[in-house]
């Protein structure tokens, strides 16, 4: 296919960054991202902060950005998507949300000063970054001590069958997918960077087939696999999954609520 | 030039460092830049959003 082979030079970062550029409306407005339990978590787990300073890392369409805003002093969306961030900024001047602030920019390399935000946020991103340690590091460094940190992405079953299942949809869907973590892994990582878990909430979510192929716009010949595969699935992984008629299926997600000691 | 383009909120400049060294940034207002004196990078502002990404940055001569 063409497709494959023009994109067979590119990086990874350029490669995000074409995938979600010309998807940003897409992802302001996806049901998927806009709404949901994690983000009222998230949400409840803020509170009412007036004074704080708090971080959308890897903000995409900004949904946490635009959560959080209302109940925050200020609120920097931090993306590797200039596309994305423009979508961003007048979201939030059409919302009124005059707090809101963007920069450009990639996870592992967080261009903010040591112990300067009250929040840093993390939500359907690090599946994305090529080094989520590095990232979990950077926004360790940036959090103030005794600020909060949550982690929210779709998660890998703890069972390999099940994770590789996830990990090739995934793939298959959206060549720059890196990787979905198992709850496990991510709360060594949010450890390990010296985070203190207070809470892990794990959720499952409802993909519809056709919204979530479109989005991204994943090449017929993918989408087509990717049914295959659905087709072949063990007994298990179809009932994990619960895959449908139509190709939609449940995934998981969590929330890592933490603190930087 | 347009508002957005104009220039950046200046409080932005306290929460926004090198991404390479960490360290301050400094506005140029003509040119549109963010400088790292010590990197020796200037980062571009494009339509208001910093660009703090090295690939993107301009080199400084001395």
């Amino acid at each position: 296919m063409s497709a494959s082979s023009d994109n067979a030079q590119k990086s990874h970062a350029s490669f995000v960054t074409e995938q979600f550029g010309q998807q940003a409306r897409a992802y302001l407005e996806s049901a998927v991202h806009s709404a949901g339990e994690d983000l009222d978590i998230m949400e409840r787990a803020v509170g009412e902060r007036p004074e704080a300073i708090a971080l959308d890392m890897g903000c995409g369409g900004g949904h946490v950005t635009f959560r959080l805003a209302p109940h925050v002093q200020k609120i920097v969306a931090y993306d590797l998507s200039t596309d994305m961030l423009e979508t961003v900024a007048g979201e939030a001047a059409k919302r009124g949300l005059a707090n809101v602030v963007t920069k450009n920019g990639a996870a592992e390399q967080l261009p903010c000063p040591d112990n300067s935000f009250d929040v840093v946020a993390t939500r359907f991103s690090a599946h994305h970054w090529r080094d989520v340690p590095a990232g979990i590091a950077q926004m360790y460094r940036a959090a103030k001590p005794g600020g909060l940190a949550l982690f929210a992405d779709a998660v890998a079953h703890e069972d390999p069958l099940i994770d590789t299942w996830l990990q090739s949809i995934e793939l298959l869907r959206d060549p720059s997918h890196v990787r979905d973590f198992k709850v496990s892994e991510w709360e060594a990582m949010v450890t390990a960077a010296g985070f203190r878990v207070r809470e892990v909430r794990r959720l499952r979510i409802r993909l519809e087939f056709a919204s979530w192929i479109k989005r991204i716009r994943t090449p017929e010949v993918n989408a087509a696999a990717i049914r295959a595969l659905q087709a072949q699935a063990p007994a298990e992984v179809a009932k994990h999954f619960a895959f449908e008629a139509d190709g939609s299926f449940m995934l998981d997600t969590a929330v890592v609520i933490a603190e930087k000691a | 030039m347009s508002a957005r383009t104009s220039g950046i909120d200046p409080k932005m400049l306290e929460l926004l460092v090198c991404p390479l060294t960490k360290g301050r940034l400094s506005f140029d207002a003509e040119r549109n830049e963010l400088i790292s004196e010590k990197a020796k990078l200037a980062y571009p502002v494009r339509d208001g959003i910093p660009i703090m990404l090295m690939s993107e940055a301009r080199k400084i001569l001395d």
